[in-house]
């Protein structure tokens, strides 16, 4: 049984039993027989709890590790939307890395830097030089990893030259 | 002491009396966050006394390079005195035949500034009762000398109390420092953090601090004068000092780059061979990948330089691009995926990088020539890499870097021009060939980036003042990055700089740093243009800055060049250039 909050955020599932044999829930409705349905709900995720989503069960995983959910989250408030970016980020690794490695850290400084503290990541709107910066990050990201491992596209963690973003900040 | 004359105060009142030919120099202590402007504000107590028949006249405050004229009031001793304990005489004063303890020292400081504030408020009537008499109280004890003069002109002012520190320190602060927090509870060498949110010195941490910069300078005029003996004595007691201050932070860090780089010099005169070991190009490029990572100076220049040329190439379909350094090609990947995503599509990009040859058989050129290529390859950019390996910038010739008359050129120079300001040979200085052959290739842009300092002075004791400031703040900003290994290494990255600086001569000098308005003047004199720097570059460079986790950088612009520094010291800037055509020069199918 699903319970779906209004703005999607806070969601529980219990999947053991995929068949819609319920009682007190009337129709016996299941998210997971309408994964369309779920993938626009996951779509207005912010990245926590995507990435939660993902724990759920296997089929959520695969469905919230989908690329282009993340890549809808990294550029859903860049206006105008960025063209032809996502041949190139795949080619870097993929939307997902990018919100890992580089989008969620730097959203997170630049915002620290506004409001001066707040813990959460709220949705904001980029602007196209941040956009830039983060991709040319990324990039050199990518050619870090190149030159250490021979071109693996190992792990989740960030080469070297993107620690400084993951450092805490000296307020 | 003949040393004492040869530091150069940067603000000295003289008081003089009239029997005693006694130069004052006022001691004030500032305390400051940063080394750096600790170093500015610090005024050295030191003085002289010369029993001379005629009187001596001096009011007033000197300018900063007048010091030397002093020198001519002072006496002369021929021995150097040994070091002491702390708690003894101060052996540098009592060289010149005063006897203060240097516990003290601080404490008769302040009172000399209050007798000095008290003498000249008081009328000229109190004054002359004291001037009468040819010797009122023997000036040896200068602690209980000063106080009884103080109670003389002042019976309100109560005798020299005992004790530790100053208090609130009132009369001791500069006017430009800020306020002085003193703590005396904290007695050891721990760093106290001030209202500032940044370090304040305790009060004995601070005498050793001032001490060691007062015989760093010393040490330094000693070396300038060729007088090797007494450096090498001046030397032990700088390492004496550096075991009492703190030396993971501050000036005690820096302090100890400084002793070493001067230890060498004098332990190995730069005449006589290598005083720097030559790194392998691994190493070199191990410590410059882990100096690109503590601090943003070098992303600074790549992202700035990036930008710069990807505006240069705007609507050109067949570019190259000119790098005097490649290292590992860290500045590359951005450039790379930048033309990928612009609109109408990447142009055809050609890179030549320039290396020093690598001895040890990998051809390190070729290998990160091949990566760059693999990842142009994923993002479907056209391109092509060359490598030319050349121990020397001036050894590159022009045909080397096989540039067609159709593509667009970008040279980039990060921190390289300054190397080939050396000694040149027969036919002028490096830099001036450098820059004719660069001027014929025709590039859309050369990119500038140096260190925003004057290390090139002829003055050894300029060129070590001024590297002793500009490190100082750089190690202020590293001292914000906390990642280990990556600091430590940084920071060997710079101790080599330091010590080119400090220990070599001649062509072995290759750190010959110069500030922003000379290179302005050398590359418009060689027939270069300024290209003033975007808002794009400007926002750019500020926004990579807030990603840094120190809030002390600042982005400046100046005359359309972007430096970056450190709380208003710049410490690195970069320009653009474009090249003026040669008015005899035929221009064919252009």
């Amino acid at each position: 049984m699903v319970h779906i909050l209004e703005n999607g955020e806070h969601f529980r599932a219990d999947n053991r039993e995929p068949e819609p044999e319920h009682e007190g829930f009337g129709s016996g409705f299941s998210i997971n027989d309408h994964l369309d349905l779920l993938i626009e709900v996951l779509k207005r995720l912010d990245g926590r709890s995507l990435g939660a989503a993902a724990c759920v069960c296997r089929q959520w995983c695969a469905i919230a590790r989908n690329d282009s959910l993340w890549e809808h989250l990294c550029f859903r408030h860049v206006s105008p939307p960025p063209v032809g970016v996502r041949p190139v980020v795949s080619a870097l690794g993929g939307y997902r890395r990018l919100y890992m490695v580089c989008v969620r850290p730097v959203l997170s400084r630049l915002k620290r830097r506004r409001l001066g503290g707040e813990s959460e990541v709220v949705r904001r709107v980029w602007n196209q030089h941040e956009v830039e910066l983060s991709l040319s990050l990324f990039c050199v990201e990518y050619y870090e990893r190149l030159l250490v491992g021979g071109g693996r596209v190992a792990g989740d963690s960030p080469s070297s030259s993107l620690k400084f973003l993951c450092m805490p900040v000296n307020v | 002491m003949e040393h004492l004359s040869y530091v150069k105060p940067l603000y000295a009142p003289f008081l003089c009396f009239t029997h005693h030919s006694f130069s004052l120099y006022s001691l004030s202590i500032s305390i400051s966050p940063h080394i750096s402007t600790s170093i500015h504000n610090i005024f050295i107590f030191s003085y002289s006394y010369s029993p001379s028949t005629h009187p001596h006249f001096y009011m007033g405050p000197t300018p900063y390079n007048s010091s030397n004229s002093s020198s001519s009031a002072c006496s002369s001793s021929t021995k150097p005195p040994p070091p002491q304990p702390p708690d003894q005489m101060d052996h540098l004063l009592a060289g010149a035949g005063y006897k203060v303890r240097s516990n003290d020292l601080t404490q008769v400081a302040e009172r000399l500034e209050h007798l000095e504030t008290v003498m000249v408020k008081s009328s000229p009537v109190d004054i002359s009762d004291i001037g009468n008499d040819a010797v009122y109280y023997n000036p040896t004890d200068l602690a209980s000398w000063v106080d009884s003069l103080l109670t003389e002109l002042n019976p309100n002012v109560s005798g020299s109390g005992s004790g530790s520190g100053s208090g609130s320190g009132s009369g001791f602060v500069s006017g430009s420092g800020p306020a002085y927090v003193s703590d005396p509870v904290m007695n050891d060498m721990n760093n106290v953090y001030g209202e500032f949110g940044q370090q304040v010195v305790t009060p004995i941490e601070e005498d050793v601090s001032i001490r060691l910069v007062h015989v760093l300078m010393t040490c330094a005029e000693a070396v300038q004068r060729g007088d090797m003996s007494l450096a090498g004595l001046l030397i032990d007691d700088l390492q004496g000092l550096l075991g009492r201050v703190n030396s993971g932070c501050g000036i005690g860090k820096v302090g100890s780059f400084f002793v070493d780089a001067l230890s060498r010099r004098v332990v190995n005169s730069p005449q006589n061979g290598v005083v720097q070991v030559d790194l392998s190009a691994y190493e070199n490029e191990i410590l410059y990948h882990h100096y690109y990572e503590a601090c943003p100076y070098l992303k600074f220049a790549h992202f700035t330089a990036n930008q710069a040329i990807l505006e240069a190439f705007d609507g050109q379909d067949c570019v190259h691009v000119i790098d005097f350094n490649l290292m590992q090609g860290l500045q590359w990947p951005a450039l790379i995926q930048a033309l990928a995503l612009r609109p109408g599509g990447p142009p055809l990009l050609r890179l030549t990088g320039i290396g020093p040859p690598s001895l040890d058989g990998r051809d390190s050129l070729r290998e990160i020539g091949l990566k760059l290529a693999e990842l142009a390859r994923s993002v479907n950019v056209r391109f092509a890499f060359r490598g030319v390996a050349a121990s020397r910038l001036d050894d590159v010739k022009p045909w080397m870097l096989q540039v067609s008359p159709k593509e667009a050129v970008a040279v980039n120079s990060i921190m390289q021009l300054h190397k080939l300001l050396g000694p040149g040979g027969p036919r002028g200085p490096p830099v001036d060939l450098v820059l004719d052959w660069i001027r014929d290739l025709n590039p859309r842009i050369l990119m500038v980036v140096e260190q925003e300092s004057n290390h090139n002075q002829p003055e050894f004791l300029d060129r070590f003042t001024e590297s002793l400031y500009y490190y100082s703040t750089m190690f202020d900003s590293l001292d914000a990055c906390t990642a280990q290994p990556e600091k430590t290494l940084a920071e060997l990255y710079i101790q080599r700089e330091i010590c080119n600086v400090v220990c070599c001569e001649g062509s072995a000098r290759v750190e010959r740093h110069e500030p922003l308005v000379r290179w302005r003047e050398r590359l418009t004199g060689a027939g270069f243009a300024p290209l003033h720097l975007g808002s794009n570059a400007f926002k750019q460079a500020r926004m990579l800055l807030t990603l840094f986790s120190a809030e002390g950088y600042s982005v400046e612009e100046n005359e359309g060049c972007l430096t970056l520094g450190w709380h208003s010291r710049p410490l690195i800037a970069a320009s653009a250039w474009q090249a003026i055509p040669k008015p005899s020069v035929v221009t064919t199918g252009r």
